[in-house]
């Protein structure tokens, strides 16, 4: 009997050429291509260039991704992240209203994510049997609602001066500045969780954190860490939405924390801990936002593309289950 | 491997469904006819449904095409995607009902950079983003109608509340600050007492919550001021249904409100305002045409022709935020002698 990890002796010695491409990532990596094509198809406007010029405001959701999928290789939920994206999002137009040099808002603004951050993490290490979804829910509504006290009666800020917000929206040819920062983060995250001890941690944590404490891992550590990350990078998601925003209100980021679990689990990461590759979660985060991009380009309904989003995810988690089924039922035959 | 071939089947299957099911709606192509898209605030909100309605009539009377987009979400996250979506589609002019004052800014600017006609209407940008602004009615003749009702209705003396939609809906904030105003510049009304501003978010649920949690804080309330549709009528019901004594006015739609407009006692809102939401539409789509046709580029002094309107032609005056507005006409009132001609058109 596999582990809930399923990385068993069997499991990890044959990855073979084959293996790779029929694995989850491979299929997603087709559905990718296939959801191209399609979009190509439909619309006229799908073009490189309209798709890299729609992307900047989808891909602040990206960044949440990273850490989130740590959060849930160790087995817990971040729901707090949509949250503090609005309070740092808030911090850096107040501050940078304020007259700050633009390199303090960027530190404002990180800092005050990573304070969020360590705030969860604390909570949820110093009194450990608190399960995450709970503390989060809570600090969700705590910093959204500190949000809204510092926006005033207006619930809304706009920035006097747009110069360095606008320097950060910037592009190189069509691609913006924050593409090549998703793809520097993707490939540093991805780098993390494979090839590192820190990265194995968060596996060995996820599948069975009584053992991986037994087995010497500063389980509580490693939480603080990962959680402290999320509320930076939420940080960073914060300055490009308001580069692609100039402004913040109540409603600023709300959802995000959704749509990365939704993206996070669409990519082959169960929610249980243990299990899943950061890559599926970032393959398909790039399917959800082509998706949406194409198919807004046609004028659908939003609510129908939720609809079509809403079951693309629950056929993700359908198939690795049905199809464990299956393997069952062929065992005892 | 029964794991990948399903999966493989899967993705065919489903790739195979949205081929078919979305090949019947073709893009709109490049036929050289002129597109304007109107961006709503949610999906469901029936005013903002009425509005697109007139919009979509007027384009489509001049053979152009016309784009409804309703967001995902009532925030303006969502509808910078869609705005974003609109300029890669290279339309010729975006008429939007704001979420948020500010937070549109970087998308229309982008828009206008790249010469689509940006223009607001019901709920207005902030003046760098936009060219103007079709106001349903100006700020301060709102202001001063349900003043009068509330001092009307109240009797001139009591207590009385605001039940509003969103904390951040930038023409609540106004129709709400013109009000308090208003009540502080006028001794007329220095012995009434707004006791609490109240958001319900134009849910209706939350809206129904507000009221309830109203009448229970102040037991001596007398009038609740409902200045949006979705809270006015969430409000009438609570009321109504419970006998309460408190009566209501605001600004609703005659088809939701008829059943509890009434001057007896087993009615709650004795009288209540609203503009025509479809003429709103209506001139949207004519300022659009205009700003299009570059009749008028949102100066103040521009004038422009709309059609059949009662007022027409319009004239784009300045507004008090340093940008542009056209005033479609004062509030119209609904009473118990009209409302019946009424409930059936909107």
């Amino acid at each position: 009997m596999a582990g809930k990890s399923g990385r068993t002796i069997d499991a990890t010695v044959n990855t073979t050429w084959k293996n790779r491409i029929f694995s989850w990532e491979g299929m997603l990596l087709l559905l990718f291509f296939v959801i191209n094509i399609f979009c190509r198809c439909i619309s006229p406007n799908y073009t490189i260039i309209n798709v890299l010029r729609e992307m900047p405001k989808y891909l602040c959701e990206i960044f949440l991704l990273f850490p989130m999928a740590y959060i849930l290789i160790l087995g817990d939920i971040d729901i707090s992240v949509g949250s503090t994206v609005c309070l740092s999002a808030t911090m850096a137009c107040i501050t940078c209203n304020a007259g700050l040099p633009f390199p303090v808002v960027i530190l404002v603004t990180l800092l005050t994510g990573m304070v969020c951050g360590m705030i969860n993490g604390l909570i949820l290490t110093k009194f450990t049997e608190l399960p995450a979804m709970i503390v989060t829910l809570g600090t969700q509504i705590v910093f959204r609602g500190i949000a809204e006290i510092v926006l005033g009666s207006g619930g809304s800020v706009s920035l006097s001066n747009t110069d360095g917000f606008r320097a950060i929206a910037g592009k190189i040819g069509p691609f913006p500045y924050v593409f090549f920062i998703v793809i520097i983060a993707a490939v540093i995250f991805t780098l993390i969780s494979t090839k590192t001890t820190f990265g194995r941690s968060l596996y060995a944590i996820g599948s069975n954190s009584k053992a991986a404490y037994y087995a010497g891992i500063k389980v509580q550590k490693i939480r603080f860490i990962v959680f402290t990350i999320t509320g930076t990078m939420a940080g960073l998601a914060a300055l490009f939405l308001t580069s692609a925003l100039y402004g913040a209100n109540t409603t600023t980021g709300s959802g995000f924390e959704m749509d990365a679990i939704a993206m996070a689990v669409f990519g082959g990461i169960a929610t249980i801990g243990g299990k899943g590759k950061l890559l599926g979660g970032i393959i398909s985060a790039f399917i959800i936002v082509c998706l949406r991009i194409g198919l807004g380009q046609i004028n659908m309904n939003p609510q129908v593309i939720l609809i079509i989003l809403g079951t693309l995810l629950v056929c993700a988690v359908l198939i690795p289950n049905i199809s464990g089924k299956l393997n069952i039922r062929k065992k005892k035959a | 491997m029964k794991k990948k071939i399903l999966a493989t089947l899967l993705c065919v299957a489903m790739a195979a469904t949205m081929l078919a099911g979305c090949g019947s709606e073709s893009a709109s192509g490049n036929s050289g006819k002129k597109t304007y898209a109107i961006i709503t605030k949610s999906a469901g909100n029936p005013y903002n449904e009425k509005e697109a309605e007139g919009f979509k009539e007027v384009i489509e009377s001049i053979g152009a095409e016309c784009i409804i987009k309703h967001p995902e979400a009532a925030t303006a996250d969502a509808q910078v995607s869609i705005i974003q979506s609109l300029i890669s589609q290279g339309v010729d002019s975006i008429c939007i009902a704001a979420n948020d004052e500010n937070a549109l800014q970087a998308a229309l600017e982008e828009a206008m950079d790249a010469g689509i006609k940006v223009s607001c209407l019901d709920s207005k940008t902030n003046a760098a983003s936009r060219m103007t602004f079709v106001n349903q009615a100006g700020v301060q003749e709102i202001g001063q109608a349900l003043m009068d009702a509330v001092y009307d209705i109240s009797g001139g003396s009591g207590d009385w509340a605001i039940l509003s939609a969103t904390s951040q809906a930038s023409n609540q904030n106004a129709w709400i600050e013109s009000m308090k105003s208003i009540m502080e510049s006028d001794s007329k009304y220095a012995n009434l007492n707004l006791v609490e501003v109240a958001y319900g978010d134009d849910e209706p649920q939350k809206s129904t919550d507000q009221t309830q949690a109203l009448l229970s804080k102040y037991p001596d309330l007398k009038v609740i001021c409902a200045p949006t549709t979705v809270g006015i009528a969430a409000a009438a019901k609570v009321l109504q249904d419970q006998g309460s004594a408190v009566k209501l006015t605001g600004l609703g739609l005659p088809s939701e409100m008829a059943a509890y407009i009434g001057d007896d006692a087993a009615h709650s809102c004795p009288y209540m305002f609203l503009w025509n939401p479809i003429d709103v539409g209506r001139l949207g789509a004519y300022t659009s045409i205009a700003l299009v046709d570059g009749k008028i580029t949102g100066k103040a002094g521009d004038t422009f022709e709309a059609g059949e309107m009662i007022n027409s032609p319009y004239t784009v005056v300045g507004a008090d935020d340093g940008g542009t507005e056209v005033i479609l006409g004062a509030p119209f009132k609904f009473e118990p002698s009209n409302i019946n001609d009424w409930k059936d058109v909107y």
